[in-house]
């Protein structure tokens, strides 16, 4: 179990942070950029090639394992973009592209003379194909055939699904019943296979009502609502079992 | 919570140092280009970012049968403005927009993460990141509301929503009183990322 995954509702944590700016330090824009770059020459996306030696996939999911695997303690401790930071390079350390050795000798330079200029190179077809990606986006919408099991207005119950490295499923909506408020036209994929905790295929989606005194016995807010957007493999009728919905 | 951790004294530096070798070995290794973190910036500074979404509010405030569309099928309602292109793009791809009225209050998170509508309001700000609010939304929205400095009064409904699939959320705000001779164009530049998500509300200016 990930405290990541059971964020929503957890309590004794202190003012909210109000901060505004997108990026507070300067350097979590570069960060940002490669992120984003590494996106859109992710391996999967039905992109031109490009001379880009990035030869393996990275999204979302990836970045959000690693957020995901951290100690929870330092998920907190560290700023959004310092995650993202030690993620990204432990990526391209562990497939190879880079190595730790050079990364730390090349930190220490630039440490040393911060405002040394970056190599000049390679070719614009690497950019012509992230400005793409960020133009035309990787709907995981698939027009395949998918019955929705149930219908607006259904009374549901969120599957308790043995969640390992990475899920959807927010914990704190695990086994309470909801009330289906949407059911999303089509099918969606998610960006990777879950494994046990079984999202990846395309399957309905839905957008499922909570009341927040079953959510937080004793300890909810009045008149409010929450919604959750649930893919179908989350969402089970209220007779079936607690500990897991069948596969 | 910063005080609770100890950090190293050269924190900033040091994580400056980190990135700009990073990017100078992808560069040199062929991985992106000496242009491709600028362009990908440049993108949201021109193309995506919070003033679409500005323009996308100012017209449901002047067009209520605008607004109803932008409702009830948002990705076709934008579509019909002139905004840049890519506004079905990354993190855009499924958006819904939900409208404020009086009596109704909505608040926009993600407690798995921080999945944002980039089209239309381009990166999310660090309030929307920190996992203090991701927690305290989704169990006491008013009480992080009034933090904000927006208080919530019991008579009216809050609408916590989680982005936890493929949607991205984002709110229109009611539009302000005192704004009745006001232009679309002067009418944007009332709308803040912090009222198309829920944290505050528009003003007149």
């Amino acid at each position: 179990m990930k405290l990541q995954h059971y964020l929503g509702g957890l309590e004794g944590l202190g003012p909210v942070n109000t901060e505004t700016r997108v990026f507070v330090e300067p350097w979590e824009t570069r960060i940002f950029g490669i992120h984003t770059a590494m996106m859109a020459l992710s391996a999967q996306l039905p992109l031109p090639q490009t001379p880009s030696a990035f030869h393996t996939i990275w999204t979302w999911a990836d970045l959000r394992k690693g957020a995901e695997s951290l100690n929870p303690f330092d998920y907190f401790k560290y700023r959004y973009y310092e995650k993202w930071l030690g993620g990204i390079s432990g990526y391209f350390i562990q497939h190879g592209y880079i190595t730790e050795e050079e990364l730390d000798a090349l930190t220490e330079e630039y440490y040393a003379a911060p405002s040394k200029p970056l190599p000049s190179a390679g070719d614009a077809a690497i950019d012509d194909r992230v400005v793409q990606y960020l133009v035309e986006g990787d709907s995981p919408a698939r027009d395949v055939p998918v019955a929705a099991e149930f219908s607006v207005g259904d009374v549901v119950r969120i599957a308790n699904v043995p969640s390992v490295e990475h899920t959807r499923l927010p914990g704190f909506l695990r086994n309470r019943t909801g009330v289906v408020e949407t059911v999303y036209p089509g099918a969606y994929t998610y960006l990777c296979d879950t494994g046990p905790d079984g999202i990846g295929e395309a399957m309905t989606v839905y957008c499922v009502r909570f009341d927040p005194n079953e959510l937080w016995p004793g300890n909810a807010e009045p008149n409010f609502s929450l919604y959750a957007d649930l893919y179908a493999r989350y969402v089970a009728a209220v007779d079936v079992p607690l500990l897991v919905k069948a596969a | 919570m910063s005080e609770r951790f100890k950090y190293r004294d050269d924190r900033e530096a040091y994580s400056a140092a980190r990135v700009r070798a990073l990017e100078a070995l992808l560069i040199k290794k062929g991985i992106i280009t000496d242009r491709t973190v600028n362009t990908v910036l440049e993108f949201f500074e021109t193309k995506m970012g919070p003033f679409n979404g500005a323009k996308i509010v100012a017209r449901a405030w002047v067009d209520p049968t605008f607004k109803e569309r932008l409702v009830a099928d948002t990705p076709k309602a934008i579509a019909e403005l002139d905004l840049p292109d890519g506004m079905a793009g990354a993190e855009g791809e499924h958006m819904r927009a939900v409208a404020n009225a009086p009596g109704v209050h909505n608040l926009i998170i993600c407690t798995l993460c921080s999945c944002y509508p980039w089209p239309v309001l381009g990166l999310p700000p660090y309030w929307y990141k920190d996992p203090t609010f991701r927690s305290r939304a989704a169990r006491e929205p008013r009480a992080v509301l009034a933090e904000f400095g927006l208080p919530i009064s019991e008579d009216v409904e809050v609408k916590v929503w989680d982005s936890s699939a493929q949607i991205r959320w984002f709110v229109v705000p009611e539009r302000p009183s005192g704004t009745e001779g006001l232009s679309e164009t002067e009418l944007e530049a009332l709308v803040t990322p912090e009222a198309m998500m829920g944290v505050a509300v528009a003003k007149a200016a």
